[in-house]
Order: C-alpha cells, then structure tokens, then sequence
C-alpha cells in the first residue's frame, strides 16, 4: 500500500504517540506535540503530563512554521544565517524559525507540518522527526504512563463517538486545565478550521469560570470578550469538569 | 524449552552491515549473525547501483557527515578487500555531464570541496597518496573519447576515477563465508521479534523460536533497524522508508556504456537521481526514481520504469534503451533527516541503554562498509568489549553459510 497523501486526525494521533514514545525513551523534558494541515490549522496537538504550559502553542506556532514556509526549521535557520529570529514580528509572532518544525511531505507536496516544544531545540527537531517517521509507519507505536493525558483522550473520544454515532456534524474538541492552558486540541476530520479557536474559547471560558459557557451571561453577568479578553464566550458547547481539567466541543 | 545460545556479540541482519562487522569481528570474538532469510545480503544489499568507492565527489558527501567520512575513508581498502576475499571489483570511473554555466559553478564548487575533503594532508579524511585519484575536468572532445554514445549537449564533464563497481551480494557473501571460517556463527531463517534487556545482557527471541542471549547487540537490521531498536527503547533516530526504482537493459546496450554518467538534479528532477551505468555483468542500470512511502510498498509502478528510460536516453540519445529492457526492480533506504535533505549514517551507542549500536545506512551504504566494520569494532571497544585477538585469523579462508 501506498502511504497516504493527506493527513486525518487518525493519522496525526499515531505521529504524536510515536512522537511521545520517542520522547520517553530519549529522556526529553515532557512537552508539547502539533500537527497541522497544509495551511498551518491544528488537526491534533497535545501535552504530555507535566508539560509546561507555553509549550502548547509554541509547537502549534513551530507545525504552523514547517506548513506554511513548507520547509524545516533547521533549514530556515540556515537560509537566513541564524537571523531568523528578526522575521518573528510578522504574523504576531507565530514564525518560528527555531528546530523542533518539520514539514509533512508526501507525494512530493507538502500536506502538513509538525511541531515538538519542550526540549532543547535538537532535541525538538529529533521529536519531530520521530512523527514525520510514523507517518511512513503502517504500524502503531505506543508509550507507556501518562496517565491524565490518557484520561482526557478518553473524553474526547467519547466526544468523536457520540458525534459519529448520532452523525452529527464535525466538531473540534479542546480540553484545558484548570488554568486555561490547552491540553488536548482534536478537529475531526471535515470540521472546518474555525471551529478550533472557538473550541478553545469555550473551554477557557468553563474553565475560568468553572460553569458551562452558557450560563456565563447569567451567572457572571458579562457577556463580551473582546476589550478585556478575547477568549471570553458565552454560547453553549464548554462545560467544567473535575479532573483537573475542562473541556468544551 | 527454546533453545539457548550464549554469545559475546550478537549482529541482527545478514545485509552489507551485518556481515562487514561479523567479518572484522571474527578477528577476536565469538558472535553470530541472525538473519531473517535462508541467505545473506538479499534485501537493501542486492537492490542497489552496485557502486562502490563513492566519495570523491563531496556534493552528496558533504564533508562533516559520517556518510563521507565512512565513505572516503573506506576507498582504500576496496581493492585489497577484493583480493582477499576474491569478488569482482572494476573501476569504471564516473562522469558528471556539464550541461551550461549552471552546472560548470556548481561542479567548480564540488571540485575545490573533493580536494577540502580528502587530498590535503590536514583535511578531514586524509587518505594517503596513491589511493585516491583527484577529480579533473574533461572537456567534450575527451569526453566523447571516454564515451562515444553520451549526448552530444554535453559541454564536459567532472570526471571521478575512483568510482568502481561489484557485486555487492557476493561482497556480501565473501565476508559471510570468511567471517564463518574465523569462527562466527549464522543463524539463518530466525527472525527476530522480542528483545529483552536484562542489565547488560540480551536476550533475543525469533519467531522460529530460538533464544539468544547476549552482552552486545549490532542492530543491522537495514529498513527495519527502527523497529528492531524499539524493542529495547533504544532508537535515538527517525528514518523514513525511501523507495528506489531501478531498470537493467540487456547486453547490447551494456557493452555501449563504459562509465556511470549522471547528471546534477536540477529543483525540476527532484528528488530522483539521474545516472546511468554499467554493472559488472555487462548490462546497464539506469535510475533511479525515488517516493517516500511505506516499506511494504514493493509495487513497481509504470512512472517509475518510464522515468528511468527518459534519464536514459536523456544522456544517451542514440541508444533505443525501451527496446532492451531486462527488468526493473525496487530497494529500500533508511532516510534520515528526511524534512532537510540532510542525509547521514547513524552508527552509534544511544545514550540510555548500554551495549548496543545502531546502524542505519541508506545511500551508499555498501561503498562505506569497509570502514563501518571497523567504526563499530571501535564503538563496542570503547563500550568494554575486551578484544583478543584471536590466533590464526585467516582473512582468506571460505566455509559456506546459507543453508
Ligand atoms: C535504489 C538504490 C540504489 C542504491 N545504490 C547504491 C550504490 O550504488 N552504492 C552503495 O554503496 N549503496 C547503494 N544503495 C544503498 C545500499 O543498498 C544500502 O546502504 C545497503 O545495502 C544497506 O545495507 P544494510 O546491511 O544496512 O541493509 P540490508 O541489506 O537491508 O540488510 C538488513 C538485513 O537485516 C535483515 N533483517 C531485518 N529485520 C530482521 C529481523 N527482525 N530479524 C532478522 N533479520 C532481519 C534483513 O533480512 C536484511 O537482510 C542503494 C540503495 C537503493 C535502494
């Protein structure tokens, strides 16, 4: 069988497990996994347990980086002799030219980007490599531990099987932590990209005020975001739970 | 109850790797070799060019990766590794075709590197005088006398007369057989499926049901050296599965085709390679055309067949290649650094599990393997293999291997 010339959150799901085991069995600091499709948009991003916060949207930031520019970090980096840093004020800071970003490569196009935070940057490049790897793997990779990273999987999958079993439509899913910190982002395979920032919105939003969005307005009495923090939403879809994490669809 | 066997060094893969480190081995310890199939070399090791003593050109062996220092360092000992043990080696010479301008800066480049790399006394990889001949340019009309069919738009070519070619399986099996006579055992048909790591010390479990303990392990495994370092959470390197297709003409084309002549990959070409040559039994190669998939993915596909006859006649015109195709077939390379193009060998202890060493080679990876043998021997040394030499070591004597 040929590889496959697009990614599907399947597909992104076994690079990060091989990307955790790889991490694991080379002893990096615990950090954070993305991959993105081939315009730069999340199709799956996770933390390991104890990550650090930051390195969240950091490697979302690095996949967004291989994906767009369709080239790795590291040649970045060579290409405009390790000033690169300096073009990190476009785009509001997403540019990344800093290893741990490698383009997916299939069918000679690019069809996505992943990015690893947490490491140092070769160990970064290394972890992100070790996805690029599964994606040329036909077998699955699994990691030990990381326990609450497992619970939380089991939420959003009971989210992906009530959406697929009552055909409803795609949806994204993003769990936080009590902080408001992403987790876990999923986007399920047809959910257009928007849906990823508003997934978040809703669970930093249950998350900060510890009641569903929808009862925010009532409960809290705003019912605006944008002016003193734009992630504030107060439409249904986020919900707190104790775990010490919340989620919202 | 499996059988046990006790070994000092155990090698997993009978490929080019395998056995150039059980034949440099067999100079001192007792170790075996466990090998998948009922004979040796016949994956990544028998699909290939056939080149050897590849180097002297340092665009695809930037100076400062292993992949050029294995490769330059191993030129040297070819031909006495050829006399010893008594298989075909021919030095055909390679020619890169200059086509414009283009191409003639970007060899001018290449050419001051070869000399960077190689041929000063304080370079990288000093090889001795004698050993390594320098590259020179040819202009057309030596061009055309080296190679009467070669396209006529060529303006010259940069001539590197070191490239030979072999048989790379009877390399292969050459080493096998005088790695047996000094003592080291083969294990064919026993794949292997579990590790165990208990401290230093191995246990091997194949799916014939043999159990092989033992204190080093050479992970050699070619393609699947990824999944073979998983089993004892030793892999330190990501590769993907590089897909190669080649096509062989018959003998009439063969005999119009003296050196291997490629062409520099232009962004157009990329990624696959375009050189044409002969092998060492009279026919021509041509190839070859690349895809990143997955390994089980052994299809020959139509393009890749047409892709090959184009580089062919390509560089030389006149010849109707489509008319005398023998067959076309498929290997595997271990890529990594797949996101830069940045190809090098992995050969190295990971730093979290003690006595073992991971071998990943992909291109060029038999021209190199004279010296990977002894860059592993130093490795398991330096990791506390005690070497004694072992008396009567016969770098001549055969005794078969396959069963
Ligand atoms: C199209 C193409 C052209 C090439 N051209 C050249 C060239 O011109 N010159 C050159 O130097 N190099 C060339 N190469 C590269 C060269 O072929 C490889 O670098 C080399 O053969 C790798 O040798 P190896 O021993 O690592 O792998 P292999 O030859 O694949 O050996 C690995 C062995 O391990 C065994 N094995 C795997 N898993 C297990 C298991 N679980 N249990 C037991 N045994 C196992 C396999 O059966 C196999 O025999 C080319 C490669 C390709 C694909």
């Amino acid at each position: 069988m040929r590889a496959p010339m697009h990614l599907t959150l399947d597909i992104a799901r076994k690079m990060i497990d091989a990307m955790i085991r790889y991490a694991q069995d080379n002893r990096v600091m615990p950090g954070s996994f993305a991959v993105v499709d081939e315009g730069g948009h999340v199709i799956a991003a996770e933390r390991r347990d104890d990550g650090l916060p930051a390195t969240f949207d950091i490697a979302i930031d690095k996949a967004w980086t291989a994906a767009t520019m369709k080239t790795s970090a590291r040649v970045l980096e060579v290409i405009t002799r390790g000033q690169g840093w300096r073009l990190n004020v476009k785009y509001n800071g997403r540019l990344t030219i800093i290893p741990g970003s490698v383009p997916v490569v299939s069918g000679n196009r690019v069809i996505g980007g992943i990015g690893h935070s947490g490491g140092s940057a070769e160990e970064d490049e290394a972890i992100a490599q070790a996805g690029l790897s599964a994606f040329y793997r036909e077998d699955h990779i699994d990691f030990t531990g990381e326990d609450m990273l497992r619970s939380l999987r089991k939420v959003a999958d009971a989210v992906i099987n009530h959406v697929t079993g009552n055909k409803l439509r795609p949806v994204a899913i993003t769990i936080v932590d009590e902080w408001g910190w992403p987790v876990l982002i999923y986007r399920m395979d047809g959910a257009p990209y928007g849906y990823i920032e508003v997934s978040r919105d809703k669970a930093w939003t249950a998350a900060a005020f510890k009641i569903p969005t929808d009862s925010v307005a009532d409960k809290v009495g705003v019912n605006y975001g944008v002016g003193w923090n734009e992630r504030l939403v107060t439409t249904a879809g986020g919900i707190p739970f104790n775990l010490r994490a919340r989620y919202s669809q | 109850m499996p059988e046990l066997l006790n070994f000092d060094v155990a090698i997993i893969g009978g490929g080019i790797a395998g056995v150039s480190v059980a034949r440099e081995l067999s100079q001192y310890n007792v170790n075996v070799v466990i090998e998948r199939h009922g004979d040796i070399g016949l994956e990544s090791t028998s699909t290939n060019h056939n080149l050897v003593c590849q180097g002297g050109d340092a665009l695809s062996f930037r100076p400062g990766t292993l992949h050029a220092e294995l490769n330059v360092k191993s030129i040297p000992l070819w031909p006495r590794l050829a006399d010893e043990l008594g298989f075909p080696l021919k030095r055909v010479g390679g020619l890169w075709l200059i086509r414009d301008k283009a191409d003639f800066r970007r060899y001018l480049r290449l050419y001051s590197r070869a000399f960077k790399s190689s041929l000063e006394p304080n370079a990288p990889y000093y090889i001795p005088e004698g050993s390594f001949q320098p590259l020179e340019f040819v202009d057309r009309k030596r061009l055309l006398d080296m190679e009467p069919y070669v396209t006529p738009n060529a303006l010259g070519a940069l001539y590197d007369p070191n490239l030979c070619i072999t048989d790379p399986v009877k390399v292969a099996k050459a080493l096998a057989e005088n790695a047996k006579a000094n003592g080291v055992e083969f294990l064919l048909n026993q794949e292997v499926t579990r590790i165990e790591r208990q401290g230093i010390t191995y246990s091997i479990y194949t799916r014939q049901g043999l159990v092989i303990k033992s204190t080093f392990v050479v992970n050699a495994s070619g393609i699947e050296v990824d999944r073979i370092a998983e089993m004892v959470n030793a892999r330190n390197f990501s590769i993907v599965p590089l897909k190669g297709t080649l096509t062989d003409f018959d003998e009439e084309v063969g005999r119009l085709i003296s050196h291997e002549v490629h062409v520099l990959p232009r962004m157009e070409d990329m990624p696959h390679v375009r050189a044409v040559l002969p092998n060492i039994y009279g026919l021509a190669r041509s190839g070859i055309y690349l895809e990143l998939t997955y390994r089980s993915d052994r299809v020959i596909r139509e393009e890749a067949i047409n892709h090959n006859i184009k580089v062919a006649k390509e560089l030389f015109p006149e010849i109707p290649f489509e008319k005398h195709i023998v067959k076309s077939f498929v290997g595997f390379m271990a890529y990594t650094n797949a996101d830069t193009g940045w190809h090098d060998f992995v050969v190295d202890i990971p730093d979290y599990v003690p006595n073992w060493v991971n071998i990943v080679l992909g291109p060029a990876g038999v021209s190199a393997s004279p010296m990977l043998g002894k860059k592993v021997v130093e490795l398991l040394m330096q990791s506390g293999l005690k070497l004694e030499p072992k008396k009567g070591f016969d770098p001549r004597a055969r005794k078969g291997v396959s069963s």
